[in-house]
């Protein structure tokens, strides 16, 4: 991101500030975090709607809405440019490897003695992402980054993926989120880590691999019932003959490798295409962007994403309908998906990246979102990037309901303080809610995490259970937070 | 809109799946991936066979009647053509129970001799890249309802669930029973427990979860029980996997890695020490689970085998057949199954490897359908027919 000559000095003295007092949280948070501010009113309805927007509803999201309404809030989002970041910004600063080229990420891979170090460079990608989509004031951004990378989903764990994801995630998902499905769609084709992930550099003339075509059509852009044949995909494998990743010389960069390259005629989808190297497939890419079939899935996807379960047949033949008159404008396509889906949503299980991220965002914590947190969401089954199949993490319910051990580990490691390098700060909370007896704290957090108070009976109820078990009013009320986190109302957004 | 707690608010629909089949819970199942690609040349020697010597001068197992060596360097004689590494020897009492059975020359069809394609078509149980991304082991459990709602109906041990365990049923990856443990003091888990149980009264999933909670609280995997599991990694993965056996927690399915087979150089002594891993473990399994031998089946199985002719760096290169054992009260054991294709140049295959006579698919589509009770196998190795090899009593 590009700043003002005053963000960056901004920028510069806040980063000479907090690495002189880096171990030191309380400041630190002072300096970067937000205040804890008092619950301001929401609909519940509202409240509901922003926890689909976003990775968890923190106050300073629900004092906003509160002032300018929902849909205003919905265009401030969309134009992510105009939204301050750079709290999140500074976050970041030690994340060198996100910002490099290939080559300099394959470099500071590169060990002695043929020793790859593996690690570092994922690592950091996730962190960075988890960062970022926790502290983010740019929130409908990341959530449509996190969209993007699991509908072209690359795992780190397959060969050099591991370092050339952190190019893709700037170059393709990053740069193309809100922007149009066909440069998003041309970025991903050409990215270093997509040929690799789909074995395209294995694609060759007389030898050819239909990995990349085939889930271009299937899982990118038609869907599997899209209308596309076996012989469409054995066609356009020999389109991206020679498509693949340099090896020396801007290591990791795309290159068109025409001595591969199957230079005889095709027909692709009714397409014929003379020899033309490159354009070939890129031709094929222009044609699949604009396919009815792929405004359909690809409208399909993003309702499911925001709306649950089985989404509204009507809002999605009215966004495919935008998506194919506007050439793939990804904003004009949510909007119409937003503002007339919203009030039709369905609940859905959170992901455990959603699950953490929004018991992060909705409790004020401070985290530098490293193996601690990380730790919790590989036994939960979520961690950035490690997907092995192409089709990327699962978008419904059924998919994550079974494992509630870790989410209940977390929830109560979380509100003690027990996670690594994370911190909570109750008290804080309760004060800034006027909060001052276990009923009103227990009313505060309900508001806080699931929207409004529970019930007077229930929470009298859990107060009086939790007491029989012992412990002072102060032992108690990080079980009470740590019981709502873990209870089957928070699983659900 | 009221909002409650301890039942999911009303807007919320109640989802479920429903598989295709319903029977009752069959064994447990112990899938032990061996990764690398083991030789199954000198795990299972073809002593009988003149081949195997000539190709592998250095690297052979001596015949279990060769004078020329110590006594325990020899193969252990299995039925006068095969014998086992004499690291294997743990593994003789249950050859000789009757609850060992070996699956010589097995495999996939894949000849990409690349590890990880060949463990990513093994775990999902496909021919080739096309297919269902879950695993098969993931769709043995979606498409068979046995009335079994634990959250620790299948468990890779490790870091991250087996690749075969992913489908639409969630799985639990633990590295140790502790992972399930709530932090704290006594009268810290006691507050947790207390809000949780007040949170979850009435929702059974919920309460199966932590009933579960509680019986693994008091599970503590540094007890030293009265077998003799060996001090590693793999050893606390069985020991940990037959203490949530006898705890009657759910579990119908652990799946256990052991790693480092891949020996390209100096083999011996590195494969030996794997083998002993391998058969120590097994062996106080088996010990262990004495009276749960009746249901229960333990299966090992490996990507591919390797070159039957030794390298130049006293190891062997990557190969194509291996071979499988399973582990159980119900097993046709005692016996080598499956045709024994030879090591002659013309029995070999590519660039002489050990030819492919039973399918791995068979082995697993035989224990699912006759301990498992999922006749499924359709769903579960979809594009192929399995063929009954009778391994399974």
């Amino acid at each position: 991101m590009t700043l003002s000559r005053r963000d960056f000095l901004k920028l510069a003295s806040l980063v000479a500030a907090s690495a002189a007092l880096s171990s030191c949280a309380p400041l630190s948070r002072q300096l970067l975090g937000e205040p804890v501010q008092a619950l301001p009113p929401l609909d519940l309805e509202d409240f509901l709607a922003l926890n689909r927007l976003t990775f968890g509803a923190r106050p300073v999201d629900r004092a906003r809405v509160a002032d300018v309404g929902l849909h205003a809030w919905i265009e401030e989002q969309l134009a992510p440019d105009s939204i301050d970041d750079l709290a999140c910004h500074v976050r970041l600063r030690n994340l060198d490897s996100l910002n490099m080229s290939a080559q300099q990420l394959a470099d500071m891979s590169n060990k002695l003695f043929d020793d790859v170090d593996r690690k570092t460079v994922p690592t950091e990608l996730r962190q960075g992402t988890l960062i970022r989509q926790v502290y983010s004031h740019r929130q409908l951004y990341e959530v449509l980054v996190e969209f993007w990378n699991d509908h072209f989903n690359i795992s780190t764990d397959k060969g050099n993926c591991f370092y050339l994801k952190t190019v893709d995630d700037r170059e393709v998902a990053r740069k193309h989120a809100f922007g149009s499905f066909r440069d998003l769609l041309w970025a991903s084709a050409h990215s270093p880590a997509m040929l690799t992930y789909l074995d395209n550099q294995a694609n060759h003339k007389g030898a050819p691999n239909e990995n990349y075509a085939r889930e271009l059509m299937e899982l990118h852009t038609l869907s599997v019932h899209g209308g596309y044949s076996q012989q469409d995909v054995m066609e356009l494998a020999r389109c991206f003959t020679g498509w693949t990743v340099k090896e020396r010389f801007w290591t990791g960069d795309f290159t068109f490798d025409s001595a591969v390259h199957d230079s005889g005629e095709k027909v692709v989808l009714g397409m014929r295409l003379l020899p033309g190297g490159q354009k070939e497939a890129e031709s094929v890419l222009e044609r699949l962007s604009k396919d009815p079939s792929t405004a359909n899935f690809i409208s399909e996807k993003l309702a499911r994403r925001f709306l649950g379960g089985e989404p509204p047949a009507e809002i999605v033949a009215k966004a495919a309908a935008v998506f194919e008159n506007s050439n793939g404008d990804i904003r004009a396509t949510l909007r119409v998906i937003l503002l007339d889906g919203l009030p039709l949503a369905k609940a859905k299980f959170r992901r455990p990246v959603n699950y953490v991220t929004a018991s992060l965002r909705m409790l004020n914590a401070e985290s530098d979102c490293g193996a601690a947190v990380q730790d919790y969401l590989l036994r939960m089954g979520q961690v950035p990037f490690n997907w092995p199949t192409p089709d990327g993490y699962p978008d419904r319910s059924e998919g994550w309901q079974g494992n509630l051990m870790p989410r209940w580990q977390f929830a109560f490691a979380l509100v003690r303080n027990e996670l690594g390098r994370t911190d909570v700060d109750l008290p804080a909370l309760m004060t800034a809610a006027d909060a001052d007896d276990l009923p009103s704290n227990l009313d505060a957090l309900g508001s806080l995490l699931l929207g409004a108070p529970l019930p007077i009976a229930e929470r009298d109820n859990l107060i009086a259970s939790v007491r029989s078990a012992g412990g002072s009013d102060d032992e108690l009320l990080p079980v009470l937070a740590g019981g709502i986190l873990a209870s089957p109302a928070f699983q659900w957004r | 809109m009221t909002l409650t707690l301890s039942r999911p608010p009303s807007w919320l629909p109640r989802l479920a799946f429903t598989p295709a089949q319903t029977a009752p819970r069959g064994d447990t199942l112990v899938v032990i991936f061996l990764r690398g690609a083991a030789d199954v040349l000198n795990m299972v020697v073809p002593h009988g066979e003149p081949a195997y010597y000539a190709l592998r001068p250095s690297l052979g197992i001596p015949r279990p009647d060769d004078l020329r060596t110590k006594n325990n360097e020899r193969s252990l004689d299995l039925d006068g053509f095969f014998g086992l590494h004499p690291n294997m020897h743990p593994l003789l009492d249950s050859w000789q129970s009757l609850h060992l059975a070996i699956i010589h020359a097995c495999g996939a069809p894949d000849e990409s001799r690349s590890h990880f394609k060949a463990m990513e078509l093994m775990e999902r149980g496909v021919d080739d890249e096309r297919g269902p991304g879950s695993g098969w082991i993931g769709r043995h459990l979606a498409s068979l309802d046995t009335g079994n709602s634990s959250p620790l109906r299948a468990i890779g041990l490790g870091r991250l669930p087996q690749r075969s365990l992913s489908g639409s049923v969630p799985v639990t990856a633990l590295r140790s029973i502790t992972d399930f443990h709530l932090g704290g003091d006594d009268r810290a888990v006691a507050r947790m427990r207390a809000a949780l149980n007040a949170i979850y009264a009435g929702d059974d999933f919920g309460q199966e979860t932590l009933n579960i909670l509680d019986i693994l609280q008091k599970l503590d995997p540094d007890q030293s029980g009265p077998s003799h599991y060996p001090d590693t990694e793999f050893g606390l993965a069985l020991k940990q996997t037959a203490m949530l056996i006898k705890a009657e927690v759910g579990l119908e399915v652990a799946a256990i890695d052991l790693g480092g087979w891949d020996t390209h150089f100096a083999q011996s002594g590195i494969q030996a020490g794997l083998i002993q891993d391998l058969s120590l473990g097994l062996a106080a399994f088996h010990a262990d689970m004495a009276d749960h031998m009746d249901r229960l089946t333990v299966v090992t199985m490996s990507e591919f085998g390797r070159r039957v002719a030794e390298n130049g760096s006293l190891g062997t290169d990557h190969g194509h057949g291996s071979m499988m054992m399973v582990l159980g009260g119900h097993v046709n054991g005692g016996k080598v199954h499956g045709r024994w294709p030879g090591l002659e140049k013309d029995q070999l295959i590519g660039p002489g490897d050990l030819a492919v006579t039973t399918d791995y698919r068979d082995v697993l589509a035989e224990i699912l359908a006759k301990r498992m009770n999922n006749p499924s196998s359709g769903e579960i190795f979809p594009g192929y027919a399995p063929q009954l090899r009778g391994i399974m009593t």
